[in-house]
């Protein structure tokens, strides 16, 4: 690991001198040598040449997380900077991150509780108190969980993470409610369940700093993604630096793209089959390495040899030859045999998938042969690869749960919608309020979350939220008036996370665990307030009591309890300096291979999977645990000790999830057949793009570097770079369409129609239109929409209204997108939707 | 919390005299020690390495932050192109700020200096590192011996030449800012390379938040230095912008695979609309 203290340190020698202050004319005595440069950790006003004052804290301008230094001067945020001690960020920040100023000063943030005073949508507020506000809702909430019916309260959140969740499910536990959505299926769900069916958990780290060879899959790393900056910049410096390849299929010339060794078009729907092939390609030339077999289970025999398994994975390949591969996918046979080669001969090799591979039909499926891709080179948690994600980790204080605790069966989709919704299915959890047959919430609460913009078919989901019968009470927590907002009963102006306090967990890029903190920088602007500052007093109202009285009360007593930070000074050390690591932990990799003590009591080997398990554990007594073995006693996989790994016990692959399994990786899963899914990876052909008429194109969506789906518009600085969404088309699709580029065009689906205008370029795969999702804002005031918000949200004025140069702000995909699950995770499939463009 | 990684105060007072001192009252009338023939300034440069650029725009708005650039102009942007035939495209991205020009070979003033009507103006003092005195002329537009180009708004008289003036047109004038001579005007603004940070040893704003670290900063005097290495290593000196024009840039591109040329959108006469950051 690099030092960090001299990271990025330019030497400057000639930079040192003496000093005459201003006014006073008599030069000091100059010292001689080198002075070094610092990256940052300091920053000054450009006007007054004044020091500003720098505090550490944490971005959330999205789920990446970085910890940052903010400057303020004379009360005001000024600037923000990446945190140069933190070894996850190196002292980098993203565009966003850098905009994050905004999301505290934009003219149109809410900033006083209101209550609707007109019908919903009309517009009407009345600006209330916070004690009024809570008196509301807790006329509201205390009835239903008074009579035992808790479940009628929903809370739905978009990114809430760390102590913002601990704090929020915490009150929700001890509210008592279990109707909670959250907004992962509409993020990349798929990618997370074809993981855990494998290696029982999830969260891939691609280990840059130590690769050489990157083959990466529908992933915009340079632009965004979950870890963004810290990956990122590793990864274009492994390129450049280092010369490491990096491939890059997409379906269009992303900056990841444009900056990789090679962008590889590809049809979309197709990643998965073109990984099969190059599998076909690595185990039909004996590229493959063995060392991971023995982790593997490939046919439905948990003890099969590696010579036995080996000639399982040719078998189940044997049909996806490149050849197949390159008449689907659009790829060249040639090109799929190169880059196999290159990928299986490489030391190392990190196998990247995101959304353009998994956001399909069967897209769970497309992450599991991205699995068994690293797994038969191996490069599955092996430095290099594609490894386990760690971060830090927090022991934070719990209240005491509810009694009566209950949920309404409306957060995994309609029966029968997905086979494993470990993440829920939450886009269809407002079209399934609508149906009403699994219950409707009377209360339904949404923080960080615009419900009727960022799910499909999202003009059904706004017609839902004006109907008091399908919806009779609706409260948010917001900074901005958006979408959704605008048909709640109750408005409460939520703080930005530049004024609150958090503790931070993001997963590291160098396997090295980061614990950090998020602190206020100014104060809350208004009445603005905290959700950790107003769930105590809920509750008081409510009639219980929670642990923490703050949500700085609540990070405190974390930082206080939590071992290594506790030690290090806890809360106090934590304000001064922000971010904390074990100086001695060794990067994480290979934790399957760990030993593991099967002499406890009441441990015992599962003949038939290989398991140890504990009997005992599990609560089954010896002889029922031998008669029905590990795979047939509920609940026996929390009893899971170790997997038999060729005589030795080993940690391996542990099921940690709702996936019951060995210790082996599931390539061959009981869990997917006894669901009447592919046993194997395989290639399942998506059902609407196999009946596409001659006209229809697909239509994908995709982000750029300097806006999140839905919070970022009312930043001027990120708007004024990114206004608008043409949509991508291909020269030739263009033409036979006889399309021109700025042309207006309409976009239509099965449940609506857009008009946009035409992007025309080479930089994406004929046969498609790709739309980016981060416009097209009914509401985001002034910046995000072209117009203030249409009531006083007591805003403050921006001097800089004036200077707004862009007129256009897009237009949104997602009311031409369907909701549409894959069958497997309960993903939503936005890049699945067949289309018919024309020229308007 | 405010001290993170300050470096010793030694030090720090050191760096803040590589920047300019400007005289007051008190020092013009101090009598001023002649300009040593050994004096030696440092020579502030940018090296762009265009590798390593990803187009993320961290810098554009990191620059916006630090000096509170108003919208509808910029004082770096990256431009970008597509351009190739598919499947064989390629897109590139061009950072570009104000090239810190040292002037033509003959009298080594920038173009936009030149033009400022209030140059040459008050005589002021450069300390070198090694103490030695420089003597110079400010103005509204002025070039100081540390290379930087830098703007006076309270000298300014917002008549805009040195906005026409500068091939690049990377300036424009500040809506927030009054011309300081002409206060119906507006001053002139463009990068000054955030030279408070540069003199307390802090590297420019979008040089800190350059995640490809596609952006370094460094006095190209100093041999020891990363610009003067990599200006030497990749013989950088022609690999400017506008090299013809005779300004002698001090922004250098590591280019090997020359895409400049490609890439760069040249000003129009008169127009500003090549100096804006926009993605399609």
């Amino acid at each position: 690991m690099k030092k960090l203290n001299r990271r990025n340190f330019m030497t400057l020698a000639g930079a040192s001198g003496a000093a005459i202050a201003a006014g006073v004319g008599k030069p000091r005595k100059a010292l001689a040598g080198t002075v070094t440069f610092k990256n940052g950790g300091r920053d000054f006003s450009p006007i007054t040449g004044k020091e500003r004052k720098a505090i550490p804290t944490a971005c959330w301008g999205c789920v990446t997380r970085d910890s940052m230094i903010g400057y303020v001067e004379d009360g005001r945020l000024k600037k923000l900077e990446g945190h140069p001690e933190s070894i996850r960020t190196l002292g980098k920040l993203c565009a966003k991150g850098q905009a994050g100023i905004n999301q505290v000063y934009f003219p149109d943030r809410i900033l006083y509780p209101l209550q609707r005073v007109g019908k919903r949508g009309e517009h009407k507020w009345k600006r209330i108190s916070w004690d009024e506000a809570l008196d509301i809702i807790a006329s509201k909430l205390k009835p239903l969980r008074d009579a035992g019916t808790p479940e009628q309260f929903m809370y739905a959140y978009g990114r809430h993470k760390a102590s913002q969740w601990a704090v929020t499910g915490d009150f929700l536990a001890a509210y008592g409610t279990k109707t909670i959505g959250n907004h992962t299926s509409v993020c990349e769900a798929a990618k997370w369940v074809g993981q855990e069916s494998l290696w029982g958990g999830m969260y891939d780290n691609w280990d840059y700093d130590k690769t050489d060879f990157v083959v990466n899959f529908g992933s915009n790393n340079f632009e965004t993604h979950t870890n963004h900056i810290p990956t990122s910049q590793r990864l274009i410096r492994a390129v450049v630096d280092r010369g490491v390849p990096l491939y890059t299929f997409d379906v269009r010339l992303s900056n990841t793209a444009a900056k990789s060794t090679e962008w590889v078009p590809i049809n979309p729907g197709y990643d998965g089959l073109v990984m099969l092939s190059m599998i076909n390609v690595i185990m039909n030339e004996g590229l493959f390495r063995k060392d991971h077999f023995k982790y593997m289970r490939v046919t439905p025999d948990h003890h099969a040899t590696t010579a036995q398994k080996i000639a399982a994975v040719k078998k189940q390949v044997a049909k996806f030859t490149p050849e197949f591969a390159a008449k689907k996918s659009g790829v060249p046979a040639s090109k799929i045999k190169e880059i196999a080669r290159g990928f299986a001969k490489a030391k190392s090799a990190c196998l990247v998938t995101y959304r353009g591979t998994v956001m399909h039909y069967h897209g769970a499926d497309q992450e599991r042969a991205a699995m068994l891709l690293a797994a038969i080179t191996n490069n599955l948690d092996t430095a290099g690869g594609r490894v386990m994600g760690v971060g830090g980790s927090w022991n934070a204080p719990s209240s005491k749960p509810a009694k009566v605790s209950k949920g309404l069966h409306i957060k995994d989709g309609f029966p029968g919608e997905a086979a494993y919704p470990t993440h829920h299915v939450s886009q269809s959890i407002i079209p399934m309020i609508i149906d009403g047959s699994h219950g409707r919430p009377s209360v339904y609460w949404w923080s960080c979350y615009n419900p009727t913009y960022i799910n499909g078919n999202n003009k059904e989901a706004a017609k839902a939220f004006q109907d008091e019968t399908i919806f009779p009470f609706l409260i948010t927590t917001t900074i901005a008036y958006d979408e959704s907002s605008q048909y709640a009963d109750i408005i409460l102006p939520d703080v930005t996370y530049l004024e609150r306090w958090d503790w931070e967990d993001m997963v590291d890029a160098s396997q090295i665990g980061e614990n950090y903190i998020r602190q206020p920088l100014v104060k809350p602007l208004g009445e603005s307030r905290c959700q950790g500052d107003v769930w105590p007093e809920l509750a008081k109202r409510l009639g219980f009591d929670l642990v923490y009285s703050s949500k700085k009360d609540f990070v405190k007593q974390t930082c206080d309890m939590t071992p290594g930070v506790k030690e290090a000074g806890g809360f106090d050390y934590m304000v001064k300096h922000g971010v904390w690591h074990d100086k001695n932990a060794k990067p994480n990799y290979g934790f399957y291979e760990a030993k593991v003590d099967v002499s406890g009591d009441g441990v015992i080997l599962d003949k038939k999977t290989g398991v140890y398990w504990n009997h005992k554990k599990a609560g089954v007594s010896a002889a029922e645990a031998k008669s029905k073995g590990y795979l047939g006693v509920s609940g026996a996989k929390s009893a899971y000790v170790a997997q038999d790994i060729e005589g030795t016990p080993r940690k391996a692959y542990p099921p940690n999830t709702k996936f019951v399994k060995s210790g082996l990786l599931d390539f061959y899963s009981d869990n997917f057949v006894k669901k009447g899914l592919p046993a194997f990876p395989t290639y399942t052909p998506t059902p609407e793009h196999e009946a596409m008429g001659k006209d229809d194109i697909i239509l994908t969506t995709y982000k750029v570097a300097v806006h999140t789906h839905s919070r970022t518009t009312q930043c001027k600085w990120l708007s004024e770079i990114k206004h608008d969404n043409p949509g991508w088309i291909n020269t030739k699709t263009a033409t036979e369409r006889g399309i021109k580029d700025g042309d207006k065009i309409k976009v239509k689906s099965d449940v609506g129609e857009i008009t946009t205008t035409a992007y025309v370029t080479e930089g994406i795969v004929p046969g498609i239109i790709a739309i980016s999702h981060h416009f097209g804002r009914k509401f985001s005031g002034i910046y995000g929409s072209g117009k203030n918000n249409p009531m006083n949200a007591g805003g403050s004025s921006d001097p800089d209204v004036k200077n707004m140069t862009w007129k256009t702000h897009g237009v949104h995909p997602n009311a031409v997108i369907p909701n549409s699950s894959d069958p497997i995770s309960g993903t939503q499939r936005w890049m699945d939707t067949v289309v018919k463009v024309s020229k308007a | 919390m405010n001290k993170i990684d300050k470096p010793d105060i030694g030090r720090r007072d050191v760096l803040k005299s590589a920047g300019v001192t400007v005289a007051g009252a008190a020092a013009m009338t101090t009598p001023v020690t002649r300009a040593e023939a050994a004096a030696k300034a440092p020579r502030w440069v940018m090296v762009m390495d265009l590798r390593k650029c990803i187009g993320c725009r961290a810098c554009t708005v990191a620059c916006k932050a630090e000096n509170d650039v108003s919208l509808g102009r910029f004082r770096t942007v990256v431009q970008e192109k597509t351009y190739g035939t598919f499947p064989k495209v390629k897109k590139g991205f061009l950072p570009i700020m104000c090239n810190h020009c040292e002037g033509n070979k003959k009298d080594g003033v920038p173009p936009c200096v030149k033009e400022c009507p209030e140059y040459p103006g008050k005589r002021m003092t450069f300390v070198t590192p090694d103490g030695s005195k420089i003597r110079y002329r400010g103005g509204a537009t002025y070039k100081r011996p540390d290379g930087l180009v830098l703007i006076d708004s309270e000298l300014c008289i917002g008549c805009g030449k040195c906005i026409d003036a500068c091939p690049y047109g990377v300036r424009s004038f500040n809506p927030f800012v009054k011309a300081g001579k002409k206060p119906e005007k507006q001053a002139a603004d463009k990068c000054d390379m955030c030279k408070e940070r540069v003199a307390n040893g802090i590297d420019p704003s979008c040089v800190n938040t350059c995640q490809g670290r596609a952006r370094i900063f460094g006095d190209l005097n100093d041999s020891n230095s990363e610009v003067a290495k990599l200006v030497k290593e990749h013989d950088l000196a022609k690999n400017v912008l506008l090299p013809k024009e005779g300004t002698d840039p001090h922004v250098f591109y590591i280019d090997p695979d020359n895409m400049l040329a490609e890439l760069y959108k040249k000003r129009e006469k008169g127009k500003l609309d090549h100096y804006v950051d926009l993605i399609p």
